[in-house]
């Protein structure tokens, strides 16, 4: 693609995500409650889930269409989570697409991996909860 | 040979101008006889003159072969000697006990002589003795991990410790290409391939050393932090063409990176108010949509300002402990120069519009493809424009250009009309911590800014400098390079992406790397 075409920026209505369920692995709780209010506002039907393990639990259980997935939380970390839901043996059929959120800055070099692995990468000072869900509104 | 018959030649000279002269001094003495003897006798001599001439001729001949040879003898016999202690001669030594003349200074100089030939013989020797040492054994008792490669950079031989430090059996590293083995990553564009190619050009040998060389060995492994030294030899017969050693630095250099680390915890602790600070107003700004009080509009967009401007400021602090520990990485990518700028300035618009300011942008038209990173950039922008706000003093206007410049640089500026920078302190300008004294008091600012501006811009290849004239306001402009400058240097590498640092920090590229 050339990057001088940008591409076509499309407002998606609430209808269209109104099917989407999102998993929200996070376990601040105030920001859980900012991306729940603006992505439930966009249509789409959020979990929140504060704990690692229960999160991997319910990803590997439950069908979602995006997985945000914060690195820091407790039990089972974030890099963990994203391991296990990317082996295809530990988790047969992920459909999810898997977008990291995170507020540390990692390694160079871990930092790549991860991003090799995830379908996205955000640092969430960087965002606003509306540009969050603008963001996930343009995944393919 | 030629100097043997040449030798030959001289002497037998030699050896024939003695025999005449010898003959002509015989030749006098046998007259002076004859005429004493004629003299004393009387004698008639007559009919026997001519015979007794001949006589005397053929004795004078006799006596001045056998003196010659008496008196060359001792020379000949030294020659002999010395011809026959040469390595690889036929020569026979020659029997002094024969010597009538000179047999008592032969037979010293001969003693010398062989004492001397010994004594260089045992020197020679004595150094085929310390060659026979085993190299393996010197090369794997070296506690530094050292590697010999070939012209065509492949590893001949690694000794243990180069096994050990990067965690591979070294019998295995033999025939392997050095540069697939070890693929590390140089503070500066002068990478060991690069100094390596300058070599290969224009000199016979070289050495050279590089500090805080990293390399990423295996995964869950810590990053190898080293110096790395290299000895370069062209025309080396066995093809020893290069040898490598690394001076291990893991655990000194590696605390700069504990210091990132505290850096990048604190940075996250103050990220996550900033998160929520940020999601919290524009929830608030939502829910008092529809409120027609405009004080409180202007206080809320006042307020999303602030924590943008602190989210900046986050990471600045962030980046400036990067660039100052060689760990600021650019991902450089083809980019549009317009979209980056005009997205850039709607990010910070917000804050120009609540102090007033509006910020113009003049883009010429059908600009090149930049390579750069654009996070970074946007940075420089942010910084640029920021503190365009802070010195705008009364003036509320902010001018953003871009144009192509003679030098074939996309060159962007970022103008204000404020309070200008006074001329003594713009030297230091672009120095961590500098600020301008005089208006510390009245604006806020952390001096990080233009020092990190300064080392992005840089990283990408281009250049930053400031016009500015008080009172009339500041001109702060910078240069980066088309795509297509960078496309060629891609051509050259097997990256899909040039990774550039802080102070032009570069991967290892390798022509050899297949």
């Amino acid at each position: 693609m050339n990057p001088t075409e940008k591409p076509e920026e499309k407002i998606t209505p609430a209808v269209l995500n109104a099917s989407k369920k999102v998993l929200c692995i996070e376990d601040e709780p105030f920001i859980g409650e900012l991306y729940t209010r603006a992505l439930s506002k966009e249509g789409y039907e959020v979990k929140l889930e504060i704990d690692g393990a229960k999160g991997l639990e319910l990803a590997q259980t439950d069908q979602f269409d995006i997985i945000l997935l914060d690195l820091m939380v407790p039990n089972v970390t974030g890099i963990e989570i994203l391991r296990a839901l990317r082996d295809p043996q530990k988790t047969p059929h992920l459909k999810a697409k898997i977008i990291i959120t995170t507020n540390l800055e990692q390694r160079e070099d871990i930092k790549e991996d991860i991003e090799k692995q995830a379908d996205g990468y955000i640092v969430k000072a960087e965002l606003t909860p509306k540009q969050l869900v603008e963001f996930l509104n343009n995944i393919p | 040979m030629a100097n043997k018959s040449d030798y030959f030649v001289r002497t037998k000279r030699q050896y024939l101008l003695s025999l005449f002269l010898m003959m002509l001094a015989s030749n006098f003495v046998l007259i002076a006889i004859w005429i004493t003897i004629k003299n004393k006798l009387s004698l008639s001599t007559g009919e026997y003159t001519e015979i007794l001439g001949m006589v005397a001729v053929v004795i004078s001949i006799a006596l001045a072969l056998v003196l010659t040879n008496h008196l060359i003898s001792p020379i000949k016999a030294l020659w002999r000697l010395i011809i026959g202690i040469t390595p690889n001669s036929s020569m026979p030594a020659p029997n002094i006990d024969k010597l009538k003349v000179g047999h008592e200074l032969v037979a010293n100089l001969t003693a010398q002589v062989i004492q001397l030939s010994s004594a260089v013989g045992k020197e020679v020797k004595g150094n085929e003795k310390d060659s026979n040492i085993d190299h393996n054994f010197i090369a794997n008792n070296l506690p530094l991990p050292m590697f010999i490669l070939d012209s065509g950079q492949n590893i001949i031989f690694a000794n243990s410790h180069a096994g050990e430090y990067i965690g591979i059996n070294s019998s295995d590293l033999t025939g392997k290409n050095f540069y697939m083995v070890m693929d590390m990553s140089f503070p500066s564009d002068n990478t060991l391939d690069s100094w390596m190619k300058k070599v290969k050009k224009d000199s016979a040998t070289a050495t050279m050393s590089w500090e805080r060389v990293k390399m990423r060995v295996l995964d869950n492994h810590p990053t190898l932090l080293f110096d790395l030294a290299a000895y370069y030899n062209k025309d080396n017969p066995q093809d020893f063409e290069s040898v490598i050693v690394l001076f291990d630095h893991t655990k000194q250099y590696s605390q700069d990176e504990q210091a990132i680390s505290f850096i990048a915890l604190s940075v996250h602790e103050l990220r996550t108010p900033l998160t929520l600070l940020r999601g919290y107003i524009e929830a608030l700004e939502e829910v008092l949509a529809d409120n027609p009080n405009a004080e409180l509009k202007d206080f809320m967009q006042k307020m999303s300002a602030t924590a943008q401007q602190l989210t900046v400021f986050v990471n600045n602090i962030l980046n400036v402990a990067r660039v100052d520990n060689d760990q600021l990485e650019l991902q450089l990518r083809e980019e549009s120069w317009e979209d980056i700028i005009t997205s850039a300035v709607n990010n910070i618009s917000l804050r120009a519009k609540v102090r007033g300011i509006n910020i113009e942008t003049e883009i010429e038209p059908n600009l090149p493809s930049v390579g750069v990173d654009r996070l970074s950039i946007y940075e420089v922008i942010n910084n640029l424009i920021d503190n365009a706000i802070k010195y705008s003093g009364n003036s509320k206007t902010i001018k953003v250009k871009a144009h192509m410049s003679k030098e074939g640089l996309i060159e962007t500026t970022v103008q204000d009309f404020g309070v200008g920078i006074s001329q003594n302190i713009m030297p230091n300008l672009f120095t961590k911590f500098y600020r301008d004294h005089k208006n510390r008091a009245q604006i806020g600012g952390n001096g990080l800014g233009l020092y990190l501006c300064k080392a992005i811009i840089t990283a990408h290849g281009g250049n930053i400098w400031v016009r500015s004239k008080t009172g009339e306001g500041s001109e702060f402009s910078f240069t980066v390079r088309p795509y297509a400058q960078l496309a060629a240097e891609l051509k050259n590498s097997d990256n899909k992406e040039i990774v550039r640092g802080a102070h032009g920090w570069i991967k290892n590229h390798s022509l050899y790397r297949r």
